[in-house]
């Protein structure tokens, strides 16, 4: 779908017109975009663009312009509804309910889409298809905002990420003095700009200039590490809680369960869940195979670098789009830079 | 329109229930919004069944048991007297009206009283209209922000923190050198420079410990699970560091039987606050009165007295505001909860080997990450530390969302003091509302 960088159409246009653009788009849409919600930012709908925090700084992090979760929650909610269930007599009805409004989402980070890029293969590229995840995914566009700066805790350009990559966008901008140039990065992305309004331009963004800040272990190096006395070492500090899982914009694991809405009517819900829970893993009968909390965190390192890659065909990429949510979330302080690091001292 | 209200009247078995037979025997009217729920006693009524009526649409609950001193059971009652209150006041807290939630005592012979009580509380719940508490799924939207004020900026004081790093690592080396600890916990700066907790087996591993400004894990949380007994072996001794609000956690831990005080050596250091991260003390520092540590083996620093401009009282700010409004704050509040758990895993005293709103039969709680079930979680999770918080603030420290949840903590700690004078962790003694009554019980 994506035509090469050259081929792009480009156009230049101020704040205002910006602005403009997106109250439009909130009319005839759902339009998500970065919002102070009580303190914090988070991608949350917004009915016209002056509510959207553009340069939001959140007072207790120092963090630039990220929400504290990521665009995964717009495609895979923390809680979702399958489909409900009516029992009446002897008959039982199931009707399944499909989300299907149109969705755009502004403000979206590079590491951000690159991780909406990385669940697609598991939940679109495999089979089978999950029809909640595709209909969500299909029904919204994101519109990339170029990060001006690493904030402290990125590292997306040691996992083959840049602050400015438009690759996985369907319109990428870029902030350069107050204007913005915008590139239309896909078809369906393009159908959303009004190019008889916008001024169409020949200039194209400035060359990424960023190189990788440290290197990350290769793929294949990953299981000679797995007996290592390392992980139980590492994770001691762990407190087994799920705040990295959940802010991270490809961790996917989620449990499903049925519940009583009322005498004779249910739902089939699923919700996020997380390997570094106690009782991830548990199985009939009460054996937890992974009963160390050690034996979790490295399935988290492991599942990011080498599980995922290897099962979802990702070549060399890794399942890790470098934001830095963990690292700043972690109330414990364990850091996957510093596990990455240090494998790759040892390797 | 004549609003029915429906109302869940937990009654004991022996007294109260047959108080309701004994109503209807001699025809004495009772209202007929009470759907009645037979239990063996009143102690029988966890604050999760009565959160769990109203979650579930209940407009109002009652709960009845035996006079205290007639307990079948003998002191059953004494926990629902005990405990129930604290609930309330928690509800209340949340944003429910008061008048939604009574307890009460009818013995086997009182219809009368059965009667009348049942009659006033229908009564008092009619004129309240339906309530408000169940949130249906999708149904609650923000009215507007609710912000708590702002909190005061007070700066870190100066700390002497390089003869405190020494004195912790000499005493680290000399434990773990001599053998009588196999492990010392205690903080490290990590590479980013971010202070976070550290685990010494070796006199050299001790040389990463420090003492600085961001101290702030309460590293007592970590002592449960290091001191549980591998099959019949004891783990060896560790050591800790603890500032004075974690030295508390160490009694309460002491009192509930987690660990043996000989399984643990406490180096205590003396606080004069920890800094939230910008060069101002944490809010909870600002209001802390403790700069010495309540238990210790070894103790490092001088004691003194160091006085902080008081905080704005979050508590009172909100206590102020109309029910409504305070359901309000509290829903906009846990709407961005995303049940990561991070409050309880950090949280000392939240050690159940499987915690009760996780457990796969649970029926107090769903599985989703809705506002019903966000909400139950944080108001049981608050009762289940009422008298065990010592106000560590780990849980809002740990919070990726940024929600307050210790006010929740600080409205009950508040509440255990005024009613029954005590104070988590001074002392190694358990939480009063898990003991029997003492001393003259007065009704109502």
């Amino acid at each position: 779908m994506s035509k090469s960088n050259s081929a792009r159409k480009r156009w230049l246009i101020s704040q205002a017109e910006l602005e403009i653009w997106l109250d439009g788009l909130a009319q005839a849409r759902t339009l998500i975009a970065p919002r102070q919600v009580s303190g914090i930012m988070l991608y949350r709908p917004v009915a016209k663009s002056n509510e959207i925090a553009w340069h939001g700084q959140t007072p207790r992090s120092a963090h630039a312009g990220r929400p504290v979760l990521s665009v995964k929650e717009i495609f895979f909610p923390p809680t979702e509804r399958l489909f409900t269930i009516q029992k009446t007599g002897q008959e039982i009805r199931l009707e399944e309910t499909f989300p299907d409004w149109e969705t755009v989402v502004f403000g979206v980070r590079p590491c951000d889409a690159r991780g909406v890029k990385l669940l697609d293969a598991l939940f679109l590229d495999t089979n089978p298809v999950d029809s909640f995840y595709a209909r969500r995914r299909g029904n919204t566009t994101l519109i990339g905002l170029a990060c001006q700066e690493l904030g402290p805790t990125c590292f997306c350009t040691s996992v083959g990420g840049a602050p400015d990559n438009a690759h996985d966008m369907d319109i990428m901008l870029y902030e350069t003095d107050g204007s913005y140039l915008a590139e239309a990065v896909t078809e369906k992305g393009r159908f959303l700009i009004p190019v008889c309004e916008w001024k169409e331009t020949t200039a194209s963004p400035q060359q990424s200039t960023y190189s990788g800040q440290f290197p990350v272990p290769e793929k294949g190096k990953w299981p000679e590490h797995f007996n290592d006395e390392y992980w139980l070492k590492i994770s001691e500090r762990c407190l087994s809680c799920r705040a990295c899982a959940y802010v991270c914009p490809t961790c996917r694991c989620f449990a499903v369960r049925d519940e009583m809405l009322a005498p004779g009517q249910f739902e089939r819900i699923r919700c996020w869940d997380a390997c570094a829970g106690e009782n991830y893993r548990r199985v009939a009968g009460g054996h937890q195979p992974r009963a160390e909390k050690g034996e979790r965190l490295r399935n988290r390192f492991f599942c990011k670098f080498f599980y995922y890659p290897e099962q979802y065909g990702l070549g060399a990429a890794s399942a890790c789009t470098g934001c830095g949510r963990c690292i700043e979330v972690c109330p414990a302080g364990v850091d996957i830079t510093e596990v990455l690091m240090d494998l790759e001292k040892q390797a | 329109m004549n609003y029915e209200p429906r109302i869940i009247a937990f009654l004991c078995s022996w007294c109260s229930y047959t108080g309701a037979d004994t109503a209807g025997i001699a025809r004495i009217k009772s209202p007929a919004n009470i759907r009645a729920i037979r239990v063996p006693c009143s102690g029988r009524v966890s604050p999760e069944l009565v959160m769990r009526a109203f979650d579930q649409g209940a407009d109002g609950v009652l709960v009845l048991g035996c006079h205290i001193g007639e307990c079948h059971y003998d002191t059953g009652n004494h926990r629902a007297a005990k405990r129930l209150p604290i609930l309330h006041a928690l509800m209340q807290f949340a944003g429910l009206e008061p008048e939604r939630f009574h307890l009460d005592w009818v013995s086997a012979s009182e219809g009368e009283r059965f009667s009348r009580i049942a009659t006033e509380f229908t009564e008092a719940v009619q004129a309240l209209g339906p309530v408000s508490w169940r949130v249906a799924p999708g149904g609650w939207q923000a009215a507007a922000e609710s912000l708590l004020p702002p909190e005061k900026e007070v700066p870190m004081p100066a700390l002497d923190c390089a003869g405190k790093t020494d004195a912790i690592r000499a005493k680290a080396k000399e434990l773990l050198t001599s053998g009588e600890v196999g492990c010392v916990i205690g903080y490290e700066v990590g590479p980013r420079g971010r202070t976070r907790p550290a685990f010494a087996y070796s006199a050299e591993e001790a040389d990463r410990l420090v003492w600085n400004p961001d101290v702030s894990n309460n590293l007592v949380s970590y002592l449960p699970v290091k001191l549980k007994p591998k099959g019949k072996e004891l783990p060896k001794k560790v050591a800790v560091v603890v500032k004075p609000c974690d030295s508390r956690a160490v009694n309460v831990l002491l009192a509930e039987n987690q660990f043996t005080r000989d399984q643990v050596h406490v180096i205590g250091v003396t606080c004069e606050g920890v800094s939230d991260g910008d060069g101002s003390l944490q809010v909870r520092c600002q209001a802390c009165s403790e700069h010495t540590p309540v238990v210790c083996d070894t103790l490092v620093g001088e004691p003194q007295a160091v006085v902080h401009a008081g905080t704005v009282a979050r508590v009172d700010w909100l206590e102020k505001l109309p029910p409504r409004e305070r359901m309000e704050f509290w829903l906009s509040q846990f709407d961005r909860c995303i049940r990561c758990y991070a409050c309880r895993q950090a949280c000392p005293m939240c050690n159940c080997p499987v915690c009760l709103y996780e457990r796969d039969d649970s029926t107090f709680i769903g599985l989703g990450i809705g506002l019903n079930e966000k909400r139950t979680f944080h108001l049981g999770r608050a009762y289940h530390l009422a008298g065990r918080c010592v106000g560590c603030n780990e849980c809002e420290r740990a919070c990726p969302m940024d929600i307050p949840i210790s006010l929740l903590n600080q409205k009950l700690a508040g509440e255990i003091e005024k009613t029954f004078g005590h104070r988590a962790g001074l002392a190694v003694v358990p939480s009063p509302i898990v003991t029997v009554l003492s001393g003259e019980y007065k009704e109502g």
